[in-house]
């Protein structure tokens, strides 16, 4: 949305004028596809194994925008009875829920579900161990 | 028209948006060093939590109520603000952040105030997750007090005719204005004065022989007439400063020196980055002044340096020079600073007849911004900074860093 900046890929040369310098776009960043509004977004993590078969692992980054409305099926974070849960987001009975695969959270009584914000993306790691090493030790896993 | 936007205990609201378990209780964020209280949430208000109270004197109120306490984290507090700084931006044609938590906003061409501000604070909270309030009013002196009132009610009130702002005066206490201080306070209090609306309707006359040039400002900005402008110029800074408190008392001119070390050092990260030098810098401690039974003392000292500086090496050496010489055996020093002044930008570099300028040193310290910058704060410091570090601040109830640590991002089920 705000981020429409380019960063060209200054070199210095010091021999003739490269006749790429004219043509240069600036190298593709990943958060521009991940973070689409800087200010209104966090990051949380995954910590359990309750929405495997919606595609999120434990372990994973979690892209939350806080601007987003909640709409039906959204991945959500959501703080209910005392914890913060990643789940989808439902309307049963006419009521909001949280849906995981195997689970539904619904809040006691008299309580608002509270959506904290919607998950957009994922980040995962996909290296396995054995090349976990070094700086890559630090891909997506914390 | 200008709009004053400030963040509800903003403080407390930055920390109970990461624990919203705490929704609904009384919470406190103290000062550093773990010293006053300096931001309640409003169930500790109603607890009888003083602001600025000290720790100490509260600590029964706070077991009483169970009251929530956290140390104030001020990486958590500079993020958050900035979010909610820039959703503000995106509303205002002028923006003029006024404080960590506060910002005017200049709304000149927008029609329709009364449905365009209320989406404005929908907007930020929604997106920043910090409770705002927005006051409206022809003028910042009148949008602060708007503000005010607008905290009490729905969270937004526009003073856009006479008519609201005489209502909006009428009852105000003239010592929460703008630009009343505990001196003026007093004055207005001997003459008479109590409610905002007295204190307007004393001649003009009045208030330039009471309050010289800024009370002629007052009495205009209060009958709607705007004479302080909105401040868009971020480079006014005629100082740039680190100081705190200690955790202990000190009593050792070496480990003074050590915690010396580590405000230069800060002191010339901030400069670097402002890419700025300084000409001055000046160093001060100060002794406990609420304990009476202490000697005090508090020394300053004003080095003038040969040449604009804001290199590591020369900012520490002076420090902590200056800070040898002013330390005094047998006080008992509670706090130091380092200010530095006379800021030259630091492409307008002046070198005098006998000094060289040596690059190198500025070159490490670029070198040294690198690395920290990459691999955090302090991973390349002075030695003189030592390393046990005893008089390193007290955060006993700090939280974490929930938007600038990857370590310590939220993790749910």
């Amino acid at each position: 949305m705000i981020r429409a900046f380019q960063q060209r890929a200054e070199q210095n040369i010091s021999g003739f004028q490269s006749p790429a310098d004219d043509y240069l776009e600036g190298r593709l960043n990943i958060s521009d596809v991940l973070v689409i509004d800087p200010e209104s977004t966090f990051y949380f993590q995954m910590d359990s194994q309750a929405m495997q078969a919606h595609g999120l692992r434990s372990g994973d980054i979690l892209v939350i925008d806080r601007s987003l409305k909640p709409v039906r099926n959204a991945i959500v974070i959501a703080f209910v009875n005392g914890c913060f849960y990643c789940r989808r987001y439902d309307i049963v009975n006419n009521k909001p829920a949280l849906t995981g695969d195997e689970d539904q959270i619904e809040t006691t009584d008299g309580q608002v579900l509270q959506v904290w914000g919607v998950v957009t993306s994922i980040c995962r790691n996909t290296l396995p161990n054995s090349l976990r090493k070094g700086k890559y030790r630090r891909v997506c896993t914390l | 028209m200008f709009a004053l936007c400030d963040c509800n205990n903003f403080y407390a609201s930055a920390e109970r948006m990461f624990r919203p378990e705490l929704n609904g209780l009384p919470i406190l964020v103290l000062s550093n060093n773990d010293g006053c209280v300096i931001s309640r949430s409003e169930e500790a208000k109603e607890c009888g939590i003083k602001m600025g109270a000290p720790e100490f004197l509260v600590r029964d109120l706070i077991k009483k109520h169970n009251i929530q306490v956290f140390s104030s984290n001020y990486v958590l507090y500079g993020d958050m603000s900035c979010r909610v700084m820039e959703n503000l931006r995106r509303w205002f044609p002028m923006l003029d952040v006024y404080s960590i938590d506060e910002a005017f906003g200049w709304l000149g061409g927008v029609k329709n105030l009364e449905s365009y501000v209320p989406r404005i604070r929908e907007s930020v909270i929604l997106n920043s997750g910090i409770p705002v309030s927005i006051g409206v009013a022809p003028t910042k002196t009148l949008a602060k007090l708007a503000n005010r009132l607008a905290k009490k009610g729905t969270g937004t009130l526009i003073l856009d005719t006479p008519e609201k702002i005489s209502a909006a005066v009428k009852d105000y206490p003239v010592k929460d204005l703008w630009g009343v201080g505990r001196q003026y306070a007093k004055k207005f209090q001997e003459s008479g004065i109590n409610t905002v609306s007295q204190l307007r309707e004393m001649p003009e006359l009045w208030f330039r022989q009471h309050m010289t040039i800024q009370g002629q400002r007052m009495w205009n900005e209060l009958w709607g007439r705007p004479s302080i402008p909105i401040d868009n110029s971020n480079n006014s800074k005629k100082g740039i400063s680190v100081s705190r408190s200690f955790r202990n008392y000190i009593e050792d001119p070496d480990i003074l020196s050590e915690a010396v070390t580590m405000y230069a050092d800060r002191l010339g990260e901030k400069l670097r980055k402002e890419k700025l030098n300084c000409l001055y810098l000046q160093v001060f401690l100060f002794t406990n002044m609420h304990r009476d039974d202490h000697p005090q003392h508090y020394p300053s000292h004003t080095h003038k340096l040969p040449i604009a500086t804001n290199n590591i090496h020369d900012l520490v050496r002076i420090a902590t020079r200056v800070s040898r010489m002013l330390f005094k055996p047998g006080i008992k020093y509670r706090k130091a600073g380092v200010i530095a002044t006379g800021l030259i930008p630091e492409t307008e570099l002046q070198l005098n007849m006998f000094k060289q300028f040596d690059g190198g040193k500025d070159n490490i310290s670029k070198a040294i911004d690198q690395i920290n910058s990459a691999y955090g704060r302090g991973t390349i410091r002075m030695a003189s900074e030592g390393y046990e570090k005893s008089w390193r601040l007290k955060h006993e109830f700090l939280s974490k860093g929930y938007t600038t640590r990857w370590s310590d991002i939220i993790k749910v089920k």
